[in-house]
């Protein structure tokens, strides 16, 4: 084996200091890669104050950030990659200072220069750390655009070969908006830089040649694992709301995820069933907007919104739904229905996402038809036994999607691609 | 020499505590709980810095001042809360009463906007109201003030249909036009109820300027204040209603208010320059039943308000309480449960649903001006109006969960 499996990846978040999905799939992945004798350098833009033991955790700071988030104790990246659900707890820094601590949702409002700015900062942090260890490694894998340029000044010092992974694109993001123009440009410069791209899903890959232009071939799918649980799913309706269907959203509430279907949804699905719960978990820039629109509808005592919710209150959340919905308009991946099936949950994807290639026993439904979820969401609630279908087909698709599996095939890319193998 | 009506108003709403989505059906009360003690918290320290400091001053005031005279009214859910937390709240409203210097006004139980939403709700709450105050007083309340001064010539029928013999509201210019505030006025109701209107001037001048120092009278001096109610003759009511809180808790004890206060009593009583009046004496005279030495209400001017007003913000309408989406949904929500609610029977559930009724819980969700940050936020236990509206709208969830 030896130095043939070695990897300098450049990450951006790790748990626990992360915001979303991002952080989770380097975790997964990079324990999996561990197991089948990958060496791993993995590059944060923070120093983590308790190491992990699978890989070694490389902290690439900048001497300009002085005040990155704390979260947990210990600071995180210079900015959020997706979410601004950490930020909501944590003081910002004031624009006067640019503190080096805002999540992107905020930066989005300001010069894109403040993004390259950090993100340069990175690359040269990263690049300078990457030589050193160049002896160590044959193979560099990039996670997400905040890495890209870090990755292929890496490359350009090195002349090893650079893999771009892509969870999520700028695309995805924008939902219906136009999205950043800066940040689309890095993804693509990344992705041509690279000597291959992963995506997570055929969705993705598709996405990336359509509307990046990249080239297919280039492309290979490794979709994310899902990993075991620790102790079984307590699921069942004794959490709360006994007597009544619950209807669960879960995700950042911003357009990308759909949110705002999953409110007419609620309209539409009241009217079969008065009764009805439906109950928004997450934060975001759209959670105003949403109350106003809820009250709006005259939904104030059918739809509740718990605000963030994380470890058990999640499980919690997702051990009671009776229907998880993720009406995403464009979800790379979509990690969160996978833990909702793994939970005895039915879950309804949007046809515009990733995991419902691999989460085959649920509803696939376009994140506008409104009516053919309505009617979903009433056959589950209403028949038992199709529930049960639904969720014994879904268990089975969670219980092969190993992160194992996803390793697997990473690994046979470096070899493919990479090493001669 | 004006005559003076002082009326202070008490209340505390019951404050929904931290309640989260995972409550919802496991029967948490709404109240109390969460183990927050909001309540229990907010009411004791509004009793050492207002209650007791302000109740102790205004005993000392009546054994001094025979002729001395104040007003209050107390709702409910203040009086209940005082009973629980504060005992010798009680006890001080008593002996004060006792006196015969002081007068108790009706009001709502819950201190809710039913009056304009349920007129049965409305008088249900009124009679909870006036028997726990023929408990705890032994009085009957003859004069009845609405929820906030909150008025229109609708609600005017409906307090004049319950027997009351005057009611008390803001004075509001747009429905003035021109004519004196200080004098009194009939609403349009089928038999002319007599009102007295709130002189916004001269009450918010102690109740909300104060102590403020950009103001270009501050600071605010006794004998200034009183030259101020020199233009006014005999004939003239300046009636000052504020609510109790004013008092040590609104104005801080440093601000030197308790002392103003006093001197003002104390310079009034002395130098004769105005006659202390309670509403009941005032509007007596109004009275039928007393018709050959009665006064004609006939010949009294008709205060026409079609819309309603109140004494809150610079407005002086509805829109503290009612303006923006929340606010319309979750009033909708709560007043269209009332028969759901009254027929199940269920003692707690009627109950908290009477007290998710409170002005207040609307009030926390106003956003007119809250990116200013004012005095809606000070009063607000919440973070935003938007936390107000997502707790009240899981106990709405709840308080429908529990009805299934």
């Amino acid at each position: 084996m030896g130095k043939s499996n070695n990897v300098f990846m450049v990450g951006w978040e790790y748990p626990p200091n992360n915001s979303g999905g991002l952080g989770v799939a380097c975790q997964g992945l990079t324990e999996e890669l561990a197991n089948q004798n990958t060496k791993i350098k993995f590059s944060l833009p923070y120093n983590v104050s308790s190491p992990v033991a699978h890989m070694d955790i490389i902290g690439c700071t900048h001497p300009n950030w002085k005040n990155n988030q704390k979260i947990n104790g210990t600071y995180g990246p210079p900015f959020f990659a997706y979410s601004q659900e950490f930020a909501e707890t944590q003081p910002m820094g004031s624009i006067e200072n640019f503190g080096y601590s805002f999540d992107i949702s905020k930066l989005r409002k300001f010069p894109e220069s403040e993004f390259e700015k950090r993100v340069n900062e990175y690359a040269k942090v990263v690049s300078q750390a990457g030589q050193a260890f160049r002896d160590d490694f044959d193979v560099i894998h990039a996670h997400d655009w905040m890495s890209f340029p870090a990755a292929e000044e890496l490359k350009r010092k090195t002349g090893k070969p650079m893999i771009a992974h892509v969870h999520s694109t700028e695309f995805d993001r924008a939902g219906l908006n136009s999205g950043n123009q800066y940040i689309a440009g890095v993804e693509y410069a990344g992705m041509n830089s690279a000597n291959h791209v992963i995506a997570v899903s055929y969705y993705t890959k598709n996405l990336l040649v359509h509307k990046y232009g990249v080239d297919a071939n280039k492309i290979s799918v490794v979709h994310n694992g899902i990993s075991k649980l620790n102790t079984p799913p307590d699921f069942g309706n004794h959490h709360f709301a006994q007597k009544r269907p619950v209807i669960v959203f879960m995700g950042r509430l911003t357009m990308q995820k759909g949110v705002t279907y999953f409110l007419d949804l609620a309209s539409e699905v009241l009217k079969n069933i008065p009764n009805a719960l439906f109950v928004v978990a997450g934060s975001g820039d759209m959670y105003h907007e949403l109350l106003f629109k809820t009250a709006n509808a005259n939904l104030s005592a059918s739809v509740v919104f718990s605000g963030f919710v994380r470890d058990k209150q999640k499980n919690k959340l997702l051990d009671r739904a009776d229907v998880f919905v993720m009406p995403s308009v464009s979800e790379p991946f979509g990690l969160v229905a996978m833990e909702a099936a793994q939970r005895h949950t039915p879950v309804i994807v949007s046809k515009n996402s990733g995991v419902g290639e691999v989460l085959t026993g649920a509803q696939m439904i376009d994140f506008w038809d409104i009516k053919k979820m309505s009617e979903t969401i009433v056959g589950l609630v209403g028949d038992k036994q199709y529930s049960e279908t639904v969720v014994n087909e879904q268990l089975k698709n969670v219980d092969s999607q190993t992160w194992k599996g996803s390793a697997q095939k990473v690994k046979r890319i470096y070899e493919k691609f990479f090493l001669g193998k | 020499m004006p005559k003076v009506c002082l009326y202070f108003e008490l209340h505390q709403p019951y404050r929904l505590e931290d309640i989260n989505i995972f409550d919802i059906g496991n029967k948490l009360d709404y109240f109390e709980d969460r183990g927050d003690e909001i309540n229990r918290v907010v009411f004791q320290k509004v009793t050492n810095k207002s209650y007791v400091p302000m109740l102790n001053l205004l005993k000392k005031l009546v054994y001094e001042y025979p002729d001395f005279k104040f007003t209050f009214s107390a709702s409910g859910i203040f009086l209940e809360q005082a009973l629980r937390y504060s005992p010798i709240v009680i006890d001080l409203l008593k002996s004060l009463v006792k006196s015969g210097q002081v007068e108790v006004l009706a009001e709502t139980y819950h201190h809710s906007l039913a009056a304009l939403y349920s007129k049965s709700e409305f008088e249900i709450q009124i009679k909870e109201h006036e028997e726990l105050v023929k408990e705890i007083f032994g009085v009957v309340p003859k004069v009845f003030r609405n929820t906030e001064l909150i008025y229109s010539n609708d609600i005017a029928q409906l307090v004049e249909d319950q027997g009351y013999i005057g009611t008390l509201t803001e004075a509001v210019d747009r429905y003035l036009d021109n004519r004196s505030r200080t004098q009194m006025f009939v609403g349009k109701t089928k038999n002319r109820l007599p009102l007295m209107l709130k002189h916004a001037q001269l009450s918010d001048d102690v109740a909300f300027r104060f102590s403020d120092k950009s103001w270009k009278m501050y600071p605010l001096m006794v004998e200034k204040y009183l030259d101020w109610f020199r233009s006014y003759g005999e004939n003239d009511y300046i009636n000052l209603f504020m609510d109790f809180e004013t008092f040590g808790e609104h104005q801080w004890k440093d601000t030197g208010i308790f002392e103003f206060f006093l001197e003002f009593v104390k310079q009034s009583s002395e130098n004769d320059s105005t006659e202390f009046v309670t509403p009941t004496e005032v509007f007596q005279k109004y009275q039928k039943p007393f018709l050959k030495l009665s006064l004609d209400r006939d010949s009294l001017p008709v205060y026409d308000v079609p819309e309603p007003i109140s004494w809150a913000d610079v407005d002086r309408d509805l829109t503290a309480w009612r303006d923006n989406d929340f606010q319309y949904d979750t009033l909708r929500l709560i007043y269209d449960l009332e028969k759901d609610v009254l027929d199940t029977k269920n003692q707690e559930i009627i109950r908290d649903w009477r007290r998710l009724q409170t002005s207040d819980h609307f009030y926390y969700m106003c956003t007119k001006w809250f990116e200013d940050g004012d005095v809606h936020a000070y009063f607000s236990p919440y973070k935003s109006p938007y936390e107000a509206y997502t707790r009240y709208s899981i106990v709405l969830a709840d308080l429908r969960e529990r009805m299934i």
